[in-house]
């Protein structure tokens, strides 16, 4: 499906990771595997360190803690917040929503929307989405977009396939209208059929957590994992991403009748290393021009990943400067969306520790 | 080039390797190996390898010279 949006634009983006780092030889004897068949894991998918919250600490904790910085250092005003989008798979309770327990600690104005949107990979997509779409309105200004997760808490640490590269963090971003005519194109598929692709299978509705959910079962990989833990159809995704996302980024450059080389940064989703270095070859895209150092660095934490890859790699240059980037999102839904837009002369855009 | 025995012994987890080797011939040898030398070639020689030309290949030697070949 083709979208698009006018006049709107991204003003700051902030990243809050969790101070404690955990590095990937800390972690390889819990794996069913040689230490010689770790050792090989983590130089094809270009495993090293990531970002791992505290027991207790939850999502709403790195979200006021983000927040209450950009207030402090008068970036960002309560009383301009029209509404805060909080898009997470870690969500606090089943009700009310996480947003709401967030306006409430920080004690934002009534006058506002709070909305929680239960999207992963490509949610930082859908949260920009959201975004431009709210202001429409004549009476929103400021839209505060945050991505928030902890899924490392769900994730078995016997399970070589998730644990590696699995991080938690949540990242602020300020959308407003824009001042400057613009328009924005942007692409988004779902594929409800592979809805198991990516899943926590027990916890809800559907399978409520038992002692029997988390019972630790060996897989034919020799992964240990129970019903209570993410499992990722590893190869699955894998090939969905090969497949999907070179046509859907053909298809949006198009639209917008701009030609590769024109684009400044593919800001991609953070899976692996090996996975974005195929999408840049088959997009014919110089490794430069689209970063893969997430995960070595931080571990992917889902939506967020999008916004800690624009923030550390291109930090303080975004204040000065402006850049056309193509956003791209792909995985839990499945779902997969690209955006294109120019992004630059921002107030902040930086990482801070919880 | 001259380390790449010594680095292709490492990912095939043995000592040493010779040329006439054959890759599916290794105990190692599952989709991971694969997917290492993949990551290997592309990390160290800036060069893209699919999963069909490693199987094309055949041996070490063969490996090698694909690798010098997509070089150029």
């Amino acid at each position: 499906m083709n979208l698009t949006f006018h006049n709107k634009t991204i003003t700051g983006i902030l990243t809050v990771l969790p101070s404690k780092e955990v590095k990937f030889e800390d972690e390889m004897e819990s794996y069913n595997f040689s230490v010689a068949k770790s050792l090989k894991l983590k130089m094809a998918m270009g495993y090293s360190k990531h970002r791992i919250v505290e027991d207790g600490v939850t999502i709403s904790d790195l979200c006021v803690f983000g927040l209450n910085n950009l207030f402090e250092n008068e970036l960002l005003r309560k009383e301009d917040m029209d509404a805060l989008i909080l898009v997470t798979q870690s969500p606090e309770y089943f009700m009310p929503p996480t947003s709401n327990v967030i306006q409430g600690k920080l004690g934002l104005k009534q006058d506002m929307i709070c909305m929680d949107i239960n999207q992963g990979c490509a949610g930082y997509e859908i949260g920009l989405f959201q975004a431009f779409m709210l202001l429409d309105q004549d009476e929103i200004n400021k839209v505060v977009l945050v991505n928030a997760d902890i899924l490392s808490k769900k994730v078995s640490k016997r399970d070589r396939n998730s644990n590696p590269l699995i991080g938690d963090g949540a990242s602020v971003t300020i959308v407003e209208k824009s001042k400057k005519p613009n328009t924005i194109f942007a692409n988004i598929k779902m594929d409800g059929t592979a809805f198991d692709a990516l899943i926590i299978p027990a916890g809800g509705f559907k399978t409520p957590s038992t002692p029997e959910t988390a019972a630790m079962i060996e897989d034919a990989a020799g992964n240990f994992r129970s019903l209570d833990n993410l499992v990722m159809k590893g190869d699955d995704v894998f090939n969905f991403v090969q497949r999907e996302v070179p046509p859907m980024i053909e298809d949006l450059l198009s639209r917008a009748g701009i030609n590769k080389q024109s684009v400044d940064y593919f800001m991609f989703h953070q899976p692996n290393k090996f996975m974005l270095n195929k999408l840049a070859d088959k997009l014919e895209i110089p490794h430069e021009k689209m970063p893969s150092n997430i995960v070595e660095n931080f571990g992917n934490a889902s939506g967020v990943s999008i916004p800690t890859a624009i923030t550390y790699n291109l930090g303080e240059r975004l204040i000065s400067e402006s850049y056309l980037i193509c956003l791209a999102g792909f995985g839990v839904g499945l779902t997969w969306a690209s955006i294109l837009l120019e992004v630059g002369q921002l107030k902040f855009n930086t990482i801070i520790n919880y | 080039m001259e380390n790449i025995l010594t680095d292709l012994a490492e990912i095939m987890e043995v000592e040493k390797v010779a040329e006439s080797d054959k890759l599916t011939e290794f105990d190692c040898w599952d989709s991971l190996t694969a997917l290492s030398i993949i990551a290997f070639a592309d990390e160290n020689y800036k060069v893209t390898l699919s999963n069909k030309e490693l199987l094309e290949v055949e041996t070490i030697g063969g490996l090698i010279e694909l690798i010098k070949t997509k070089k150029g």
